[in-house]
């Protein structure tokens, strides 16, 4: 069979195997578990097969459903159309799906219905693959809906639970907004140009702005905002990353909110081609600054663990929307080479929550403490996962945060502006306030002191253990061979979204885009060649290697090391302590409070921002549109 | 050869032992210097010298709620980290390491170091520990600010309308152009500059990460032997790196052509340096607290920095 | 084109979005979030509209001797895409209501009330 049918059928599978759960899965919790592995690491392969035809080779797939190819250069059909930009998008999705999966294994135990649970997870991932597969802007509206409920559905999963009803309704509310804006934006669209093929409309709207098209772009970018949760609308983000069952929140973070991103670099380079104007490069790295900024001084202040990294997903996220937005070729590749080191890192963190959920019961900051001894494994995935994201060397972070910090440079000496030095610093200090969020994790959960509570914890299981090392593994890997990543993924990705010409001529025919006034633009991959990271690993062995010879030879009392406090004698004790001392450990909410301190007015500030209520998410959704829609206005006659 | 070549010079000059013997001389100056500002006779200049020797040969002690591995680990991988970072910054001329984008690199590699000092805090498993490490970090991220803003100043006034983040290119323009501290536009910058080394070394008044005082050394609480004379031997690297990255940005350009006349040169305005922003300051005045020390460098200090960025901008 | 429809759906959808900015009870803001709903669907209804079309429902002999696609002119009818958008909308809108309004029901029975001013456990 030839792999032009292997997307939808992709997709078909994962919502059959929802089916199957759905109706049979009752009572059996094995037939549920096995469907969900197989039916994943079914569609991982066949997505993995595609891979190379489109991504590699850069062919792209067109696929009319029912055959109703266009008649006379006008779309009729539904098209599903796969280029480099869906493959990546789409690659990331099932792996996510799969690592999620096999760690539901054994994470799930404890819950009871895991029919529905499956179910909710499936239909979610093949709702997200058909959002990233599909050519057609109603087929996307219909995904985008599938996503919402079911994520709502599985953020309310463990319903007993301390806000988790809360939190899904606030999702469903703000969800449902954006959702309708979407609605009306696409209907919009559709009394403009009669048509709801992406390649068609592409190439009607291409030099042709009027009002209603503008309003149309509007609606259309909160909408899907709301989605990608940038920063008006977070609020509900940040709440059901924190309550979903931990192997759902990394879903969530890993492939939820790329599906908003891969939206609206849909939305804004390909659908209405507006990227090379000033004005929508200002207003997206804004968006995505205050993402940024705002994701991790809210996570500097709290006391949960996932709603921490929930603050983190969201800050990350703003970097991805900034690189995007400023409308480079290097922009781009930044964007996307960090949507994809996103998904790895966050999901390995969410991963390690979750692991420190099961075996203590608790993601409480202030009642954690010490447990790099209890699961040493753990600890050693987490702290590749934090190295990551703060963007330390070898890992994938900073790679594409490298990347991000020089498109962000470069485009503000190629243009004159001092707004995008601004956004570099604003990026670079966002990351070492990253790197201080994790620090202070890393000493209130694994390292200090154990409490008398947690004596008891064991390490997690294997299944649930081999997600993490791939995701770990995988962490390394692309942080060291970031130039094989760029050539073989992530340039032909850039030159998809940048070059709209393909996707319309696969869809309507050749010609059609020529036709209509699209220019095509070559993108060379981007030059990125400084960080050669084998010459450093060599340069690394060598000075590690002359400082251990220089530390171990002498003689053998040197480096003699002397463990304590179990078989310490009387005589010592007074050593090492003067007085007895009580539990006594640094535990989250203790650190950093200098800097918060000093930013008092802020941090007040933004705690009644996120008030809790929903009325008030409300009104900041309807706020950032009228924004949005005045500066489109205003910007783009 | 040319492997050869580079060994020597990553292990000996300008890279290990150089950076090592240097800034154990810098740290013993500074000693020296302030406890005779104080009306002390003070330590003899080899003193850290002294210790550290000292140092290696007595027993390392590992707490029972430390984390083993990452405890006797961390001194170790923010060592390796701070010689690699010192081959990116050219001894006048002689320069290891160069690529097209230093300036980011060095940025980034200044940060191990100080992870490590917090990471091997944090594995130690002391409540002391504990709020030590919390102050360092926010001493890390009062100094970031300004330090990207003078790093970018700098690169856009020798770039022009390219970027320079190479330190080759720095050093040619300031071999043309004149050093970059004439040029008046670059002053506050090189203030803001002098004002983030000791904060980075941990001198006072910004050392309250390692309040003797107050917390007990903070992170280096319950380090002892090797590992603590480690440490000790990274900040007296920091200094001189952090001098020399001083020298490279600001006062390059001086090209005897002998590289033992350049060394001794660099050593001698490394020293003076050190004397203008470390030894006097530390001297003079109080440790300061970490909310004041958050305020200071993010209002006059970034002030300084973002004032000389915007007069590059600007074209003077 | 019929100004009275896109008149009347942007005022229900600025009543809806009124309705959940304002309203304190949990239910009100479901009605709320069901009248944006109707807003919408009444939008895309009336983009389809043609002034005097009839409606859409031929067999492919006809349309094809006569429509303006096949370039002879002739049957004028209602465009018949938005009215499958909108029976799409439609159900999906349903299903979010009575999504919603268990939520609401298993909200009153955790929280014993549905003042949204007083369901704020996570916040922060």
């Amino acid at each position: 069979m030839s792999y032009v049918h292997f997307p939808v059928i992709a997709v078909m599978s994962l919502f059959l195997g929802a089916f199957v759960c759905a109706i049979f899965g009752k009572n059996h919790d094995k037939l549920c578990k096995a469907v969900g592995v197989l039916d994943a690491a079914w569609v991982f392969a066949l997505i993995a097969l595609i891979v190379k035809p489109v991504v590699f080779d850069g062919e792209i797939i067109s696929y009319w459903m029912g055959n109703w190819s266009p008649i006379k250069g006008w779309a009729i059909g539904i098209g599903y159309e796969i280029d480099a930009l869906g493959a990546f998008f789409a690659l990331i999705v099932v792996f996510t799906v799969l690592m999620s999966v096999i760690y539901s294994i054994r994470y799930m135990d404890r819950d009871d219905d895991i029919y529905n649970y499956y179910t909710l997870l499936l239909m979610m991932s093949g709702s997200v693959l058909g959002l990233v597969l599909t050519g057609d802007v109603f087929n996307m509206f219909i995904m985008i809906e599938i996503m919402t409920f079911t994520a709502v559905g599985l953020t309310c999963f463990r319903n007993r639970s301390f806000g988790a009803l809360e939190a899904g309704f606030k999702y469903l509310v703000i969800g449902s907004m954006g959702s309708s804006m979407t609605l009306l934006g696409i209907a919009l669209l559709y009394a403009q140009c009669h048509t709801l093929n992406m390649a068609q409309l592409a190439s009607i709207l291409v030099n042709n702005t009027t009002p209603t098209s503008v309003l149309a772009l509007a609606l259309m970018f909160t909408g899907l905002g709301v989605k990608a949760y940038i920063v008006p609308f977070h609020m509900p983000a940040a709440d059901s990353y924190a309550v979903a069952p931990t192997s759902v929140s990394m879903v969530f973070s890993g492939m939820v909110n790329k599906a908003g991103v891969y939206a609206i670099i849909r939305l804004v380079y390909i659908l209405f081609n507006t990227m090379d104007k000033g004005s929508m490069q200002v207003l997206l790295t804004a968006f995505g600054a205050v993402t940024m900024f705002v994701g991790v001084t809210m996570a500097l202040a709290q006391h949960d663990f996932k709603r921490l990294l929930a603050f983190h997903s969201i800050s990350q996220i703003g970097y991805v929307i900034t690189a995007i937005g400023l409308g480079s070729a290097l922009g781009v590749t930044a964007g996307l080479f960090h949507a994809l080191n996103h998904t790895l890192f966050k999901g390995l963190l969410f991963l390690c929550a979750g692991a420190v959920l099961y075996a203590t019961g608790t993601t409480n900051l202030d009642k954690l403490g010490g447990l790099s001894k209890k699961m040493p494994k753990t600890t050693i995935c987490f702290l590749v996962g934090a190295f990551s994201i703060a963007g330390m060397p070898p890992f994938n972070g900073f790679a594409s945060k490298w990347m991000v910090y020089q498109a962000a440079f470069e485009k503000a000496v190629e243009g004159g502006h001092i707004y995008f030095a601004f956004i570099t610093v604003v990026a670079v200090v966002v990351s070492v306030m990253t790197l201080a969020s994790f620090i202070k994790v890393t000493q209130a959960v694994f390292f200090g002191q154990c409490p008398i509570e947690l004596q008891k914890t064991e390490e997690v299981p294997f299944s649930m253990r081999l997600p993490m090392w791939i995701m770990s593994a995988l962490c390394l890997l692309v942080g060291v061979f970031y130039d094989f990543v760029n050539k073989w993924f992530l340039a032909p990705a850039t030159n998809a979204v940048l070059n709209a010409t393909n996707y319309i001529d696969k869809m309507m025919g050749n010609g059609y885009a020529a036709a209509a006034g699209v220019e095509n633009i070559q993108v060379a991959p981007a030059a990125f060649s400084f960080w050669n990271p084998l010459t450093w690993l060599v340069l690394f062995v060598v000075v590690f290697a002359a400082v251990a010879i220089v530390i171990l030879t002498g003689k053998k009392s040197r480096g003699a090391v002397l463990e304590t406090a179990e078989n310490v004698d009387g005589k010592y004790a007074t050593f090492f302590g003067g007085e007895a001392s009580p539990f006594s450990h640094v535990s989250g909410s203790d650190l950093f409070w200098g800097f918060k301190k000093d930013w008092k007015g802020y941090f007040s500030f933004m705690d009644n921002l996120h008030s809790g209520i929903v009325n008030d998410y409300a009104l900041w959704v309807v706020v950032a549109l009228a924004i949005v829609t005045v500066w489109f206005n205003v910007f783009m006659k | 050869m040319e492997i050869l070549q580079t060994l020597l010079q990553i292990l000996i000059f300008p890279g290990l032992l150089f950076q090592v013997v240097i800034g154990l001389l810098l740290a013993g100056i500074d000693r020296k210097v302030v406890a005779r500002m104080q009306h002390r006779v003070g330590p003899p200049i080899l003193q850290p010298t002294y210790d550290f020797f000292k140092l290696m040969g007595k027993e390392t002690i590992v707490p029972a709620a430390a984390n083993k591995t990452v405890y006797l680990l961390a001194p170790v991988v923010g060592f390796v980290g701070l010689v690699i970072l010192g081959l990116f910054v050219p001894v006048f001329g002689t320069n290891v390491f160069g690529t097209g984008a230093d300036l980011i690199v060095i940025l980034y590699l200044l940060t191990v170091p100080a992870v490590c000092l917090i990471v091997g805090g944090s594995a130690s498993g002391s409540p002391y520990a504990g709020i030590g490490i919390s102050r360092e970090m926010v001493t890390m991220m009062s100094y970031e600010f300004p330090l990207v803003m003078v790093l970018l100043a700098v690169s856009k006034k020798v770039g022009g309308s390219a970027l320079a983040f190479s330190m080759a290119d720095i050093t040619a323009w300031q071999q043309a152009n004149g050093c970059g501290l004439f040029h008046w536009s670059l002053v506050p910058a090189a203030l803001a500059m002098l004002l983030v080394i000791p904060a980075e070394v941990g001198t006072k008044p910004f050392d309250v990460a390692e309040a003797e005082t107050e917390i007990c050394e903070g992170p280096l609480v319950e380090y002892s032997g090797a590992p603590l004379g480690v440490f000790k031997l990274n900040t007296a690297v920091k200094m001189f790196i952090m001098t020399s990255l001083f020298t490279a940005l600001f006062l390059g350009g001086i090209d005897t052509g002998i590289v033992a006349l350049n060394a001794v040169i660099l050593v001698a305005i490394d020293i003076v340096i050190t004397l203008v922003s470390m030894t006097t300051l530390n001297a003079i005045c109080a440790r300061l607290k970490i909310e004041h020390l958050f305020k200071f460098y993010w209002t006059i200090v970034a002030a300084l920095a973002a004032a000389s960025l915007i007069l590059v901008w600007l074209g003077l | 084109m019929m100004t009275v429809n896109y008149v009347a759906s942007a005022i229900l959808v600025v009543m809806g979005l009124y309705t959940i900015i304002n309203d304190k009870n949990l239910i009100k803001v479901v009605l709320g979030l069901g009248i944006v709903d109707y807003g919408v669907n009444l939008f895309i209804v009336s983009v389809g509209y043609n002034m005097g079309g009839t409606a859409p429902i031929f067999s492919i002999s006809d349309i094809m001797a006569n429509s303006v696609l096949f370039g002879n002119g002739g049957a004028f009818f209602v465009d018949p895409v938005p009215q499958a958008l909108t029976l799409t909308s439609i159900v999906i809108g349903a299903c979010v209501d009575a999504m919603a309004l268990s939520l609401v029901v298993k909200l009153y029975q955790q929280y014993k009330t549905t003042n949204t001013d007083e369901i704020r456990r996570l916040r922060g």
